[in-house]
């Protein structure tokens, strides 16, 4: 390496070749640039003539200059001069490159490829081997351990090959395998580190220093960032964010996602400067909080910035059945009153009659004492018990003299009154709860006492029904699992009220534990029976070190149910989806570990720098790019000298390129705001259109008739026609206007096909052409024009055409008349035949050849422009009124067709 | 075309207004001039109203208005399409200065027509037209007229870049001359070929296939050029000094009025008219 200050030529050899830029130099010179070419008459004077002085021809200096900094380019350039080159490692035995990939590296995981990639640079600059370590254990399990040293390309392989894991690093073991690395030469260790302590960080960096010297690489920006999985808090989601060491303020953004992937709930976390640990609190409806099935964080794909939610998190609604309105008048005396304070904190509590409740689909029935069911209710009940419902009832006076099947046990007849007036018996408190039913871990007040409840018939199976008994035994919560083996539902019976008369349970907050249990029965039900049999959880889906989902590596092994309680994260049991489809059991990096911990201090001497540093820069392509632009500039004057490009060189051309580039480069926008204008323009008036045709003269003439014609509408009569307007037929919109004036030229080139769909479209949205072939008819039906404008509108749906009947609407519109003249007159029109129901009896096509435009079209002064043929200012009259009547007819339709103005019409026509 | 016969009447138009007749006496209607009286006189030309005025004889002469025919013809060659910064080629300004001079002629009572146009010598403005169609239509091969048998004592106006060699051009006057016919030369030139303005390394190359030529710088060769045209011309204006033809050049630079007026002159010099006298 050759060094130049900040820069440095990677293959300075081939600076050599900058001595033969002498050579290239004498090459060009001797060389004369090809001459001109020049057409002469005169030639035969010039046949044999020398010049006097014989000067050779010379390419000129700037251009041999030119030339010679494109040799000089590109020798530089295949140099290979870096900018900012990295210094060469310390030391002669191998580079020990160690690298963290846990899951705490995952989010930078770019960077730190870049890193290994400049690090193998330099190792192969200097020709040492490379010793790859990679501190977390692999996906098979294998613990981390320290590759033969390997030349650079292999370790570049086996880098490619490199991915974070979704659990932690081992630095423990790294360090063992480490002590028995032993080397001839000292070696240089780089420590990629993912900034995450474990007590081991200072061991390992003090093990990498004996074996010669070492680097530590620590994150600074982007530490990693540990997500803890959410807690129900209310009707939101609350999620933790901890990050290893406090410092600057870092807001990142935690999304939650559905199992499909869409979004649905994004919330900003904002650590402060003294804070590792932040919270989102993400409020949804339940319906999309239940989809909710992956927390993470923006930007940061990690396995420990992944939060996979299951049914823990799931809400299932719970319907509370309520009829009447006493509830709303003594709300303290309700039942429901009771069931709603104690189920709303932690449910979505929907109230309605029973049918209502079931079809809008609740998890949870809640029964209070309504009394007799009918028999459709208690079907479509016992059919969401069997479907996998949950129903939860309250006993009272009604049900205590009319029990009915909906229990989980049979019920005596009557009710037991523990303390009264004539009863010896005091209230009673609750035994504890046996283990096994889903009250076992609650403790029970002593305060909790029970005055009055309904009694079970005593039967066999009565005692494993029982959930919580009173202190003397009997019943007070029983539960039975009906419907189809492993999907049935509960039916749950609290043997007492909802309201506080015959206990003062719904007033303890034992009863609200008590709901909340009975409501999570729905949530876990199948996962709670899965979980109770001997088998273990498989896994489903696991993540990858990127935080992706997928099928679990073939080391993956089921979780027993005693992991599920303290699980152990590594290639064993990945983070993931364990369970069955049904009952999915989620497992994340959040439930392990409590907090990050940052890197502890690293013993003097280690190295310590960022990830962020000034890359170094290769100025080849720039020198090779910069050669090429010369290279193609050096064609260019070359071309020029020899004119034969000579556009350059005149100030008129070059501009018109210039114009011609700027059109080019502004084409759409401009375009686009064409578009609009034309289409306000059109739109907020009406314009009488014509169609541009590409003959200056006809179209002068067209913009003159009709601008002459709007004047006439706007005098005589109501029509506010704003004036002409040309249309370009394959490119405008024709949608505002009502008529289409179209002289028929014989230069007009023949239409497109988007045009023809255009005008197609035109026609069959109730637009009206005007054909006029501006030769009176003569020769043929129509005249001469009529093969051109075939030409012209082939392809345009044409209906059948008849001349115009006397009767036709054309004839009244607005004038009565019965000839058309224009410029011409006696030429016959041309209409569609007439079909009342279709486009409002409008003929879409008239065609005719009286030139009306011409008879129309008056100069600035008012003056007709051209004369009528016959003559006379009666036909320019009748010109335009038939310009009138064509206005109004395309503008109002079969108004004057019908039948009611015809008396007055026949009244005018004086007969 | 008619542009071109617009182009042509302007420039007669301009012309005209300075140009008064014939100016001789001759056989003819109008009244030209009295003149004393001289022995060999015939008498019955005196006019005695005018000799009853005084004590002198006089008689009375008229103004000479014999038509006569004059042939044109204008090279046609692909040479004479060059035309460089000006924007007019040689052959549009032969063209204009031909149709200008056939519509003097016209207006003066001659006769025109066109060197194997195959049309015969008319007068009146049809011919002007006509030959103005023919035009249209004409081209010739190479740079020289057609040796066509022409009556004697014609007269003969040759527009063209005459740059074929000096004795081609040398048969081609002896030709007609002999015939008695009279000729005009007028070498109408582009303001390149008069002064060579280009410079540095060119490849020239002809426009009928003469071949080409590269010279290595043109600045060197100009002078030894300007020679060669000047002997040129030289040749040619001896060519038709020998055959007593004038001889004008023109560049397409310069306005057409002045070689129009210059040719039209040339066309009733008194030489011209004595020779024509002694012929008769």
């Amino acid at each position: 390496m050759l060094s130049l200050g900040p820069m440095v030529f990677a293959q300075p050899l081939i600076l050599a070749a900058l001595g033969i830029l002498p050579i290239i130099y004498w090459l060009l010179r001797v060389t004369p640039p090809a001459p001109r070419r020049v057409a002469f008459p005169a030639i035969r004077l010039l046949f044999g003539l020398t010049a006097r002085e014989e000067t050779p021809a010379r390419t000129p200096w700037w251009l041999l200059a030119l030339r010679l900094l494109v040799a000089a380019l590109v020798i530089l350039g295949l140099a290979r001069p870096l900018i900012n080159p990295s210094a060469d490692y310390p030391g002669t035995g191998p580079i020990i490159l160690v690298v963290d990939n846990g899951w705490a590296a995952a989010a930078d995981w770019t960077a730190r490829r870049a890193h290994m990639d400049d690090v193998i640079d330099r190792a192969e600059r200097q020709g040492r081997r490379v010793i790859v370590l990679a501190t977390a254990p692999t996906e098979a399990g294998e613990p981390p351990a320290p590759s033969a040293p390997i030349r650079a390309a292999e370790a570049r392989a086996l880098l490619e090959a490199l991915v974070p894991q979704p659990w932690s690093t081992d630095r423990a073991t790294t360090l063992a395998a480490l002590e028995e690395l032993t080397l001839d030469h000292a070696a240089h260790a780089v420590w990629l580190s993912d900034g995450v302590g474990d007590g081991q960080e200072r061991a390992l960096a003090a093990r990498l220093q004996q074996l010669g010297s070492a680097d530590a690489l620590i994150p600074q920006a982007a530490r990693p960032l540990l997500m803890t999985p959410p807690s129900l808090d209310g009707l939101s989601l609350r999620v933790g964010v901890s990050r290893p060491e406090a410092g600057a303020p870092r807001s990142v953004t935690v999304r939650a996602a559905a199992a499909d992937g869409r979004l649905l709930g994004r919330e900003t976390v904002l650590f402060g400067e003294t804070e590792t640990y932040s919270e989102a609190l993400f409020s949804l409806p339940v319906e999309l909080r239940n989809e909710v099935a992956r927390i993470d964080i923006e930007g940061h794909a990690s396995a420990g910035a992944t939060i996979l939610l299951d049914d823990r998190w799931r809400r299932r609604p719970v319907g509370l059945v309520s009829v009447g309105a006493e509830a709303e008048m003594q709300p303290l005396l309700a039942d429901t009153h009771y069931i709603q304070r104690a189920l709303e904190p932690f449910s979505e509590l929907r109230r309605g009659d029973v049918q209502g409740l079931l079809e809008s689909g609740v998890a949870v029935l809640v029964l209070p004492d309504i009394g007799q069911l009918n028999a459709e209710e208690a079907a479509a009940i016992d059919g969401f018990v069997s479907d996998g419902g949950v129903l939860i009832r309250f006993a009272g006076p009604l049900m205590a003299v009319s029990p009915d099947d909906l229990s989980p046990v049979r019920l005596r007849l009557g009710d037991r009154t523990l303390s009264g007036a004539l009863s010896w018996t005091e209230p009673m408190p609750l035994a504890p709860f046996e283990p096994g039913t889903p009250f076992a871990d609650l403790t029970v007040p002593d305060d909790v006492l029970v005055g009055r409840q309904v009694l079970a018939e005593p039967s066999l199976d009565l005692s494993d029904r029982t959930w919580a008994r009173l202190v003397d035994g009997t019943p007070l919560v029983t539960a039975n699992r009906r419907g189809p083996e492993g999907q049935g539902g509960w039916i749950v019976l609290v043997h007492v009220t909802a309201g506080p008369e015959w206990s003062n349970l719904p007033l303890s907050g034992l009863f609200v534990e008590m709901l909340r249990r009975l409501v999570e029965l729905s949530n876990a039900s199948q996962a709670l029976g899965a979980a109770a049999g001997p088998g273990t959880l498989d896994p489903i889906l696991t993540l990858d070190g990127f935080a992706r989902l997928g099928a679990p590596p073939a080391m993956a092994g089921p979780l027993s149910p005693d992991q599920l309680g303290d699980p152990e994260i590594g290639p064993r049991s990945p983070p993931g989806l364990y369970g069955t489809e049904d009952a999915r059991r989620a497992l994340n990096l959040g439930d392990v570990i409590e907090a990050v911990q940052p890197l502890g201090p690293l013993p003097a001497g280690v190295a310590v720098s960022g990830y962020e540093r000034a890359r170094e820069l290769d100025l080849m392509p720039w020198l090779m790019a910069a050669a090429l632009a010369l290279m193609i500039a050096d064609l260019a004057i070359s071309l020029m000298l020899r004119r034969a490009v000579a556009l350059p060189l005149r100030p008129r051309t070059a501009g018109g390129i210039a114009a011609a580039i700027a059109l080019g480069l502004s084409a759409l926008p401009g375009e686009a705001q064409a578009d609009e204008t034309f289409a306000l323009t059109a739109a907020n008036e009406t314009y009488l259109a014509y169609v541009i045709t590409g003959d200056p003269t006809v179209d002068e003439i067209s913009r003159a008739g009709l601008e002459t014609l709007s004047l006439v509408l706007r005098t005589r009569t109501a029509v506010e026609a704003a004036g002409a307007l040309g249309v370009n037929v394959a490119t405008d919109e024709l949608a505002f206007f009502p008529l289409l004036y179209w002289p028929v030229t014989d230069t007009q080139p023949a239409l497109s096909a988007q045009a023809i769909e255009r005008l197609n479209d035109y026609l069959r949205f109730g637009g009206t052409i005007v054909f006029d072939t501006r030769d009176q008819g003569v020769g043929g039906e129509f005249g001469s024009r009529v093969a051109r404008m075939q030409d012209l509108t082939a392809g345009l749906d044409i209906p059948e055409l008849t001349p115009v009947p006397p009767e036709h609407v054309l004839t009244k519109a607005f004038y009565l008349m019965q000839d058309f003249p224009g410029r011409y007159a006696g030429g016959e029109v041309w209409v569609q035949t007439t079909e009342e129901h279709i486009n409002d009896g409008v003929s879409s096509i008239i065609i005719g050849g009286n030139d009306w435009a011409a008879a129309w079209a008056a100069d600035g002064l008012g003056q007709p422009m051209f004369a009528v043929v016959p003559g006379g200012d009666r036909q320019r009259e009748m010109a335009y009124r038939f310009g009138v009547n064509l206005v109004m007819y395309a503008l109002t339709g079969n108004y004057k067709a019908d039948q009611v103005h015809v008396p007055a019409i026949l009244e005018r026509l004086g007969q | 075309m008619p542009p071109l016969l617009v182009a042509a009447e302007r420039v007669a138009a301009t012309v005209a207004q300075g140009v008064h007749g014939r100016r001789r006496v001759g056989p003819g209607d109008s009244f030209w001039q009295f003149r004393p009286y001289q022995p060999g006189d015939s008498a019955h030309r005196i006019d005695w109203r005018q000799t009853a005025k005084g004590q002198a004889v006089f008689i009375r002469e008229h103004e000479w208005d014999a038509a006569q025919t004059v042939w044109l013809w204008r090279d046609g060659s692909p040479s004479m399409e060059y035309g460089s910064a000006s924007g007019a080629s040689k052959r549009d300004r032969a063209e204009i200065l031909l149709l200008a001079l056939a519509s003097l002629l016209t207006r003066a009572g001659e006769r025109v027509a066109l060197v194997g146009g195959g049309d015969p010598p008319t007068a009146g403005r049809v011919s002007l037209s006509r030959i103005a169609m023919t035009l249209g239509t004409g081209k010739s091969p190479n740079g020289l007229p057609p040796m066509l048998d022409l009556p004697r004592s014609a007269e003969l106006v040759l527009f063209g870049d005459f740059l074929s060699p000096l004795e081609e051009m040398d048969r081609v006057v002896r030709f007609f001359a002999q015939r008695a016919v009279r000729g005009h030369l007028l070498q109408v030139l582009d303001p390149t070929e008069v002064r060579l303005p280009f410079s540095g390394r060119v490849r020239f190359f002809g426009l009928e296939a003469e071949g080409e030529t590269l010279v290595p710088r043109v600045e060197g060769v100009r002078t030894a050029y300007l020679e060669r045209l000047a002997a040129h011309q030289r040749g040619l204006a001896a060519l038709a000094r020998a055959a007593g033809w004038t001889y004008a050049v023109h560049a397409t630079d310069r306005p057409p009025q002045t070689a129009l007026l210059s040719l039209f002159n040339a066309l009733g010099s008194p030489q011209h008219s004595s020779r024509r006298a002694g012929a008769r």
